[in-house]
C-alpha cells in the first residue's frame, strides 16, 4: 500500500520509494529509508501533507510524495 | 590564524553556537534552513586569534537546494583548517550519516555534541567516552544554547587530529565502489572530493558528482556497480545501518513514561480544525498588541515634539534656521516616537515566533493552501519573516528548491507588508480610521497575495515540488536572545534610517522654504493627484520611501507642510488615506529588497518585481479611490 492510503498511529516499515530522484534524496538523508519503521501522526486538511515519526523525527511529506512511497503494515 | 568552520545538519544549532563563540553576528532560528548563508566572526583562543565561519546547515555533502550548495562550495574552496561538526544529540542517528561523510575528508576535526539537555528528556543517553572510540574522532558534549561545554570545545580545537577511522561497507559493496574509484583515480581530473567518496555519491545518483563520469571510460564501471547496488540504495542502507550501530552501541534510551509536552501541544497547534483557529488567532494577536501598545506611545511622543517644536519656534528667529533645526529635531522624534513604538514590539514578536518554533507547523498547515500559488508549506517562513522585514524573507527563498517556487515566493513575499509598512498601516490608517481598518487591511493585503499566486502559478510554467520538512522540537528561547536578536534586526533601522531621516527631513524643509515643491510636484501630479486623488506632495515622500520604508509615514506630514503628524486628518480625507496605505503596502519594493531579489532569482525577476508591484499598487489605489468613499 502507499503511504497515502495509511493510517494514524500504526506502525508501517518502508518498502520502496518511486522516482523524483531529488526528493527521494531529502527523504533518504532524513531516515525515510526502505526499510525503516514509521507512524503516520497527522495529516492536514484539504489533500494537505502527512507527518510521520521516524526514529523520533518528526518529518512532514506532501501528499504527491506519499503517493510514492510504498509501505506495508508491521506487527 | 586557524581557521574553523561550524559544520552540522539544518537546526543542530551551529548559529546558536557561533553566537556563543564570536559575538551574536549570526541570526539564529528554530527552523531547518535558518541560515542561507555563511557568516565569519572571530575569537581569542589564549592568545591564538581565530576565524571561525557558520555555515547553512547541511543533510549530506551531496547538496540539495542552493543552501546547501553554499555549505559545499565552502568546505571545498577555503582554507578551513579545523572542522567542528557539530551533531544534534536527540536526532543522533541521521546526523552521524554527515559526521561520516566528513570523516573521509581526511581534516582535523572534532565532534560537539549537541543538544545534550534535549536528548536527556527524550531518554537518550549517550557514553561519550564509548562514541569518541568508535567515530575516532574527538567528541566533546555542549548545550550551545546555555554555552555549556564551549570552553572546552574551544581549547579542544588546537589539539584536532585527523579521522583515525574511515566508513568501511561490506566486502561486496566495497568492491563494486571500488572499481569505479579506482577508474576514477586515474580518468577523473579537477575534483576537489576524495576520490572514494565521489565515487559513492556518484552511484548513490547525485547529479554533479555523476556528470564527471559522462564520456569517459569509467561510465559504463559506474553504470555497472549501479546495477548491482541497487542504485546505490545498498550504500545507503548500509551507511544508515552503520549508524543505528553506532547509536546503539554508543546510547542508552530510556523509555519515558508520560507523553511529551510536545505532542500534547502539537494536537493543538496542528489539529485540522484547531491548528487553523489557533494560526489566525495567534495572528490576530500580534497585530492587536502591537497597534494598541504602539498608539498611545505615538500619541505621547507627538505631544513631547509638538512642545519642542513650539519653544523653537519661539526661540528661534532665523526662519531658515529654525526650518533646519526643527527638520532634524522632527526626524529624530519621527523615528523614535513612531517607528520605533512599531518596530520594536513587531520584530520581537517575530522572533518569538521564529525560535519556538511555530514556523515549520504553519508550514504543515498551510501547504494545501500554498500548492494553490505554485509553492509549498515552507514557502510560509519567507512570508513570515516578511512581516518582519523583506530582505530575509528574500534570503530565505534559498532553501526552495526549484526556480518556479523561488520566483513565486520572492514576488508573493515582497507583497508582504514589512515592519516599516506596518507603520503606515498602524500608525496611519489605524491611528485614524480604527483597528478595524488594520485588520482588514492585513486581510485585504492577503488575498491579493493569495491572488497573485493563483495568477503567478497559471503563468509560469514548471512543476512545483512538495514539502519535505523536518519538523523540530519546541524550544524556549531566552529573553536575552530574543532581545539580542531583536536588536540585530533593528540596528539597521537606527544606524541607516535615522539618518536617512534626518537628511530627508532637512530637505523636505529645505525644498518648501525654497519653494521648490511646486516644481517637483508637477511631476506627480498626474498619477497622484489625477488617477489616484492624492495629495501631489506624497510623490517625494514615496521615492523616499523607495530607499528606505520606514521614511513613508515619518516623512508624509512634513511634505504635506504640517507641523505634527495628528494633523494629516486636516488635509487628507479617510478615503486618501486608505488609498495611501494600499499604495504603500504594494508599490516597489525598498532598494535593499530589490537588491536581495535580484541576488536570489535574478535581475530579469528584480525587474518584474518592481514594475509589477508599482502596476499593482497604482490599480489598487485606484480602485481604493473609487470605492473607499462608499465605505469610509
Amino acid at each position: 500500500m502507499k503511504l497515502e492510503d495509511g493510517k494514524k498511529n500504526i506502525k508501517y516499515k518502508i518498502l520502496s520509494i518511486e522516482g523524483g530522484c531529488r526528493s527521494k534524496d531529502r527523504l533518504i538523508k532524513l531516515g525515510l529509508i526502505p526499510g525503516s519503521i514509521i507512524t503516520i501522526e497527522r495529516s492536514a486538511p484539504l489533500k494537505g501533507p502527512f507527518m510521520v515519526d521516524v526514529s523520533g523525527s518528526k518529518i512532514v511529506v506532501g501528499r504527491g510524495i506519499a503517493s510514492r512511497i510504498d509501505i506495508e503494515e508491521i506487527f | 590564524m586557524i581557521s574553523v568552520a561550524l559544520i552540522g545538519q539544518p537546526n543542530c544549532g551551529k548559529s546558536t553556537l557561533f553566537n556563543q563563540i564570536a559575538g551574536y553576528k549570526s541570526l539564529s532560528a528554530n527552523f531547518p534552513g535558518a541560515t542561507v548563508s555563511y557568516t565569519k566572526g572571530k575569537t581569542y583562543i589564549g592568545n591564538d586569534l581565530i576565524e571561525v565561519i557558520d555555515l547553512p546547515g547541511t543533510y549530506s555533502l551531496s547538496w540539495y537546494d542552493d543552501a546547501e550548495k553554499e555549505t559545499i562550495k565552502a568546505l571545498f574552496s577555503s582554507d578551513i583548517d579545523v572542522i567542528i561538526n557539530i551533531v544534534d544529540a536527540s536526532t543522533m542517528i541521521r546526523s552521524i550519516e554527515l559526521t561520516l561523510e566528513l570523516m573521509s575528508l581526511g581534516r582535523p576535526m572534532i565532534v560537539a555534541l549537541n543538544m545534550m539537555d534535549e536528548a536527556e528528556n527524550k531518554g537518550i543517553y549517550i557514553n561519550i567516552e564509548r562514541l569518541q572510540d568508535i567515530l575516532g574522532i574527538k567528541v566533546v558534549p555542549i548545550i550551545a544554547k546555555k554555552g555549556k561545554g564551549v570552553k572546552k570545545l574551544l581549547e579542544e580545537i588546537k589539539n584536532a587530529q585527523n579521522p583515525r577511522k574511515r566508513c568501511i561497507y561490506s566486502k561486496n559493496v566495497e568492491k563494486e565502489i571500488k572499481k569505479v574509484t579506482e577508474c576514477a583515480k586515474d580518468n577523473i581530473k579537477n575534483v576537489q572530493w576524495p576520490c572514494k567518496l565521489f565515487s559513492i555519491k556518484a552511484i548513490e545518483g547525485f547529479g554533479p558528482c555523476e556528470k564527471f563520469f559522462e564520456e569517459t571510460e569509467c561510465k559504463p564501471l559506474l553504470d555497472n556497480a549501479k546495477n548491482a547496488l541497487n542504485n546505490g540504495l545498498d550504500i545507503i542502507q548500509e551507511r544508515h545501518a552503520l549508524c543505528m550501530n553506532i547509536f546503539e552501541n554508543s546510547a542508552k534510551v530510556k523509555k519515558i513514561r508520560k507523553k511529551s509536552i510536545e505532542s500534547k501541544i502539537d494536537k493543538f497547534l496542528m489539529h485540522p480544525v484547531f491548528g487553523y483557529v489557533f494560526m489566525f488567532a495567534i495572528f490576530i494577536l500580534i497585530f492587536y498588541v502591537v497597534f494598541t501598545g504602539g498608539v498611545p506611545i505615538e500619541n505621547l511622543v507627538i505631544k513631547a515634539f509638538d512642545k519642542i517644536d513650539a519653544y523653537l519656534a519661539s526661540n528661534i528667529h532665523n526662519k531658515l534656521l529654525f526650518s533646519i533645526v526643527k527638520g532634524g529635531i522632527d526626524g529624530i522624534g519621527a523615528a523614535t516616537g513612531i517607528a520605533l513604538p512599531y518596530l520594536f514590539p513587531f520584530l520581537f514578536i517575530i522572533s518569538i515566533l521564529e525560535d519556538v518554533g511555530y514556523l515549520p507547523r504553519i508550514a504543515y498547515l498551510m501547504d494545501s493552501t500554498m500548492h494553490r500559488m505554485g509553492v509549498h508549506g515552507v514557502s510560509v517562513i519567507s512570508f513570515v519573516a516578511g512581516y518582519g522585514c523583506s530582505v530575509p524573507a528574500i534570503m530565505a527563498t534559498r532553501i526552495l528548491k526549484s526556480k518556479k517556487e523561488k520566483y513565486i515566493t520572492a514576488f508573493l513575499a515582497s507583497l508582504v507588508p514589512c515592519s516599516a509598512r506596518s507603520i503606515v498601516i498602524m500608525g496611519l490608517a489605524g491611528y485614524f480610521l480604527g483597528y478595524m481598518y488594520v485588520m482588514g487591511l492585513y486581510a485585504f493585503n492577503l488575498f491579493i497575495i493569495l491572488i497573485s499566486g493563483i495568477i503567478l502559478k497559471k503563468l509560469l510554467p514548471g512543476m512545483s515540488p512538495e514539502i519535505i520538512l523536518d519538523i523540530p522540537p519546541y524550544r524556549l528561547p531566552t529573553i536575552k536572545t530574543l532581545l539580542i536578536k531583536t536588536w540585530y534586526k533593528i540596528k539597521d533601522f537606527i544606524y541607516l534610517a535615522i539618518p536617512m531621516l534626518i537628511v530627508g527631513s532637512i530637505i523636505l524643509t529645505l525644498i518648501s522654504y525654497y519653494k521648490f515643491d511646486s516644481y517637483i510636484n508637477v511631476i506627480f501630479t498626474p498619477l497622484l493627484t489625477g488617477v489616484l486623488g492624492l495629495p501631489a506632495a506624497v510623490g517625494v515622500v514615496l521615492i523616499f520611501g523607495i530607499l528606505k520604508k520606514e521614511l513613508t509615514l515619518i516623512m508624509l506630514y512634513q511634505a504635506l507642510g504640517l507641523s505634527s503628524i495628528s494633523m494629516v486628518n486636516s488635509v487628507m480625507n479617510p478615503a486618501q488615506m486608505l488609498t495611501f496605505t494600499i499604495f504603500v503596502m504594494f508599490y516597489i519594493p525598498c532598494v535593499a529588497t530589490i537588491a536581495a531579489i535580484n541576488k536570489e532569482i535574478g535581475t530579469k525577476g528584480a525587474t518584474t518585481i518592481t514594475f509589477a508591484t508599482l502596476v499593482l499598487a497604482v490599480l489598487l489605489a485606484f480602485i481604493t479611490k473609487i470605492v473607499s468613499p462608499l465605505i469610509v
